[in-house]
């Protein structure tokens, strides 16, 4: 069947299925189509032959991926890579899903703007990938969830209809928002070819401050009370060796806590100020272009194990962290606290431990990367999950893309 | 279906007694929102307390196959509560609570019947801000806004209703309830809040919600500025952006708007001025100064002739008076009056703008503009006789016109309004029929029963027996009183609100 498959395709498109393996699972076909309409006969003939297919971006969620129930066809979507249209005047941007998240923040830069996703391995990192792995940084509270950034969306179905919901314009509630609900569906729901954003402009101003804490310091909940109204642009709280791994010399105290500033000067030396009389004085001080290095080497962190669960909270400021204190005291951990989003790089002899101890209402599991999910301690709801499988249903009723029925159990 | 008494009585035990309501008078309010063009006159209207009432309410609708529409305060411009079936309103008027606020983690969860400014004002002695601002917000509900995804004078720098949702409890079709997301950013199942927020009480009633709250800003400044040429005032809200400001608000307010406005209220507004721009600025007091100052400087070079920054909040209230009451001057200036809800690239409102003039010029009618500037949301009104069935005519006629002009700029037919009854028959120009065909099974996957606010948004309907869109060319517009496109102004200017 695959012959059949090939045969609809130019074989100019064919590329190398070891390089598109996730976990253990090798395609038996890959593709590189240039075109939409190429995306489009792919699609429609994996749908014609019942193959399961996995749209692929840089690779980079997809590398750290379990592998999927059944893969015949990885769609490599890196040659759709145009910025179809950018108007700094209008602070939006229409990009094709290939684009590299590096390539389209250089071309936001040269015009003093700033693209609000962030994901690990910028340069290889796409558009694409980033909306569909639902991808949140250590500025997620600043810049939103990529729903909350996401315009309009044109799509290939798993049929090969392409259709689009949503625009350009950043007010639009003409009809449904497929492209929101696309992000964070790792491509289980429909092939995101092209999306619109609304940006951001460049802070005047960056500068990161860095402080050691100790564990009693990371419970004094006092201590932190003043950071949620001051709205700093990252608040990250990190424990263990991959501190190391940053681009500044990390304190010797077993926690980092890295504060971003990014404003117009005046309102940055203000909060700096605030900053230094809860916290004293920082152990470093960055400014300029070094600070967005460092921020995207926070982002990258999220990779640096070889196991992952992300579980987010309500909870804003790093005593959140007091649960795990006692519990794993080797077990690495990063904490983005303005938007609740930790990241507990525990591998298997821990994870029942850590899912005990961060348990729902408080905290929710919602990523697991490099191992099997553990069993919820709560049980999702049925409902949820029947509505779920109509959706998916109504989408991809052939069941041809292959992280569907992921998608359908909540992303488990 | 024949509503007998011993159905009533069903209702009734569900709800209370006062939680049903069936008489002429009662059910005449409920006949339309404030697109007055089209109505409908439900069978029933039901007025649930508690989550747990809608559910109970939706699962009888739902067996015995009785339409259901939503409604909040019925601010809505577009139709979108307007029962098209009959059968069951469903009012939040008795679900207006505040149900828990967290301070320290900057959340909320109220009911949707809740109005919106009450939330903010039970809000500010805590120092939190509930950000989207419909400039209905004194009378239209949470709920309502989730429905519309609603914006605000005030969603060019925070966003729109989405991006203040968390969460939220919501009610399916068939009355099963459901936790959509939650009090954490990114809370499982956010995705499908994500296509509940803003499709307009058809893919499920929302019946609690958690908000996102913001500190109150430290300080505001608000500025005023008037340009000989519209065209320049749009140039400038562009430039402010380019040099990578973000005020909190940028509104315009043109020649025709400005007249009519200062006619009725004396503002001081000046007569000659092709447009008069509003621009607010809000954040921590030190960078506000020099905020200000960027933009009076580009203001100053797209030929701005005045500049008033208001010095307390009386003058701040005073320049807002004006943006906030040019609905109810063009209550009073018409017999008849159609407004649209537009969104153009921001780049290209000057360009849109001369269109519309044009456009209303060639049918010899009068067009007038205000709207959110920074967003390119336009919100033009093309004036008429109601009296004159010709001008009417022709005022549709400009107005779809109007609507086509924004969707070959890369725009979009609505911005903040909905889609409602009204924009229906847009939907077909804006979106191909693959797209169309893609939101018909995505509706189709929450409401198989195509009986959740039936006959909204999508031109086929789902489910549809005798659904058709009815556009505002057919016969019941030929028909409509005085005011096309729905309005009821009062005499003190308040509503519609926009």
């Amino acid at each position: 069947m695959t012959s059949a498959l090939i045969s609809a395709l130019d074989p100019a498109r064919a590329a190398d299925p070891a390089r598109y393996a996730i976990a253990d699972a090798v395609p038996r076909v890959a593709v590189r189509p240039v075109t939409r309409e190429e995306v489009s006969e792919a699609l429609r003939a994996a749908t014609r032959e019942r193959l399961g297919v996995v749209p692929w971006g840089g690779g980079v969620a997809l590398a750290r991926d379990r592998a999927p129930e059944r893969y015949d066809l990885a769609l490599d979507l890196t040659a759709l890579d145009r910025i179809v249209e950018y108007e700094p005047e209008d602070m939006t941007l229409t990009a094709e899903c290939g684009a590299t998240l590096a390539t389209l923040a250089a071309a936001l830069a040269a015009r003093g703007q700033e693209l609000p996703l962030e994901a690990p391995r910028a340069a290889r990192a796409t558009l694409g990938g980033a909306l569909a792995a639902n991808a949140s940084g250590p500025r997620r509270l600043r810049f939103g969830a990529p729903r909350d950034r996401i315009l309009g969306a044109r799509y290939a179905l798993a049929d090969g209809t392409l259709a689009r919901t949503g625009g350009r314009v950043v007010k639009n509630v003409a009809g449904y928002a497929l492209h929101r609900l696309a992000c964070g569906s790792r491509g289980g729901l429909a092939v995101i070819l092209e999306a619109s954003l609304k940006l951001l402009p460049a802070p005047e101003t960056r500068v990161a401050l860095v402080f050691g804490a100790s564990a009693a310091d990371v419970a004094d909940g006092a201590r932190w009370a003043t950071f949620p109204r001051l709205e700093p642009a990252l608040f990250t709280v990190v424990r263990g060796a991959l501190a190391g791994a940053l681009p500044v010399a990390a304190p010797t105290a077993p926690f980092t806590v890295f504060v971003g500033l990014e404003d117009d000067a005046p309102r940055v030396a203000e909060q700096e100020a605030a900053c230094v009389r809860a916290l004293g004085d920082p152990d470093a001080r960055l400014e300029g272009e070094s600070v967005a290095a460092l921020w995207q080497s926070l982002t990258d962190l999220e990779d640096a194990a070889p196991a992952r669960l992300t579980f987010t909270t309500a909870d804003n400021t790093p005593e959140a962290l007091a649960p795990l204190l006692d519990l794993v005291p080797d077990v690495p951990v990063m904490f983005h606290a303005p938007a609740g989003r930790l990241h507990v790089f525990a591998g298997p002899p821990h994870v029942a431990a850590v899912v005990a101890a961060l348990a729902p209402p408080r905290f929710q599991l919602v990523d697991v990367a490099g191992m099997e999910p553990p069993e919820p301690i709560v049980a999702p709801q049925a409902a949820v999950l029947a509505l779920r499988a109509r959706i998916r249903s109504a989408l991809d009723p052939a069941g041809t893309l292959a992280l569907g029925p992921r998608w359908e159990r909540g992303g488990f | 279906m024949e509503w007998t008494p011993a159905l009533l009585d069903e209702l009734r035990a569900l709800l209370g007694d006062d939680g049903v309501l069936t008489s002429e008078a009662a059910r005449f309010t409920y006949e339309a929102d404030a697109l007055a063009l089209e109505r409908h006159m439900p069978d029933v209207v039901a007025l649930p307390r508690s989550t747990d009432e809608v559910a109970a309410l939706m699962a009888w609708a739902h067996a015995h196959d009785v339409p259901l529409t939503p409604r909040g305060a019925g601010t809505g411009l577009a139709g979108g509560s307007t029962p098209e079936r009959g059968g069951i309103v469903l009012s939040m008027n008795r679900m207006d609570q505040v149900l828990r606020v967290d301070a320290e983690r900057m959340f909320a969860w109220v009911q949707p019947g809740l109005v919106n400014l009450w939330l903010s004002n039970r809000l500010a002695p805590l120092g939190l801000t509930y950000a989207p601002d419909p400039a209905s917000q004194q009378v239209s509900t949470i709920g309502g806004n989730v429905a519309t995804n609603a914006g605000g004078p005030h969603c060019l720098k925070y966003g729109v209703t989405f991006n203040h949702t968390l969460g939220m409890v919501a009610v399916l079709h068939d009355g099963t309830v459901v936790t959509l997301g939650g009090e954490a950013p990114d809370a499982p199942d956010h995705d499908l809040a994500a296509i509940v927020t803003g499709s307009e009480g058809t893919l499920a009633v929302v019946a609690e919600i958690c908000v996102r709250l913001l500190p109150v800003p430290e300080a505001v400044k608000t500025m005023l500025f008037d340009f000989l040429e519209v065209e320049d005032a749009c140039r400038a809200v562009s430039a402010v952006i380019a040099q990578g400001i973000v005020p909190a608000a940028m509104e315009i307010m043109d020649r025709h708007t400005v007249g009519l406005v200062e006619a009725w209220l004396h503002l001081g507004l000046p007569l000659d001025a092709g447009a008069v721009l509003l621009i607010e600025v809000d954040g921590p007091a030190v960078s506000l100064e020099r905020q200000v100052e960027r933009i009076v400087g580009i203001a100053n070079a797209h030929h701005s002739r005045s500049t008033r920054v208001a010095k307390d909040a009386a003058e701040r209230a005073a320049f807002w008076r004006g943006r906030k009451s040019s609905f109810g001057a063009y209550g009073r200036a018409a017999s008849g009056f159609y407004i649209m809800d537009g969104v153009v690239p921001r780049t290209r409102l000057a360009e849109a703008l001369s269109t519309i003039y044009r456009l209303a010029r060639e049918n010899g009618l009068g067009a007038g503009n205000v709207f959110h500037a920074g967003d390119g949301n336009l919100h033009p009104h093309v004036l008429f006789d109601a009296d004159d069935e010709h001008q009417q005519r022709a005022a549709l006629e400009v107005s779809h016109e109007i609507l086509r002009m924004c969707i070959r700029m890369g725009g979009t037919i609505s911005g903040e309004h909905g889609v409602g009854i009204e924009k229906v028959p847009m939907m077909s120009e804006l979106y191909a029929p693959a797209d169309l065909a893609l939101m018909e099974r995505l509706r189709a996957a929450f409401d198989p029963s195509g009986l959740l606010n039936a006959d909204k948004i999508l031109p086929g309907g789902a489910g549809c027996g005798e659904a058709h869109a009815r556009g505002p060319g057919d016969q019941a517009a030929a028909h409509a009183p005085a005011q096309l496109g729905g309005m009821r102004p009062t005499a003190d200017g308040e509503g519609p609100w926009m």
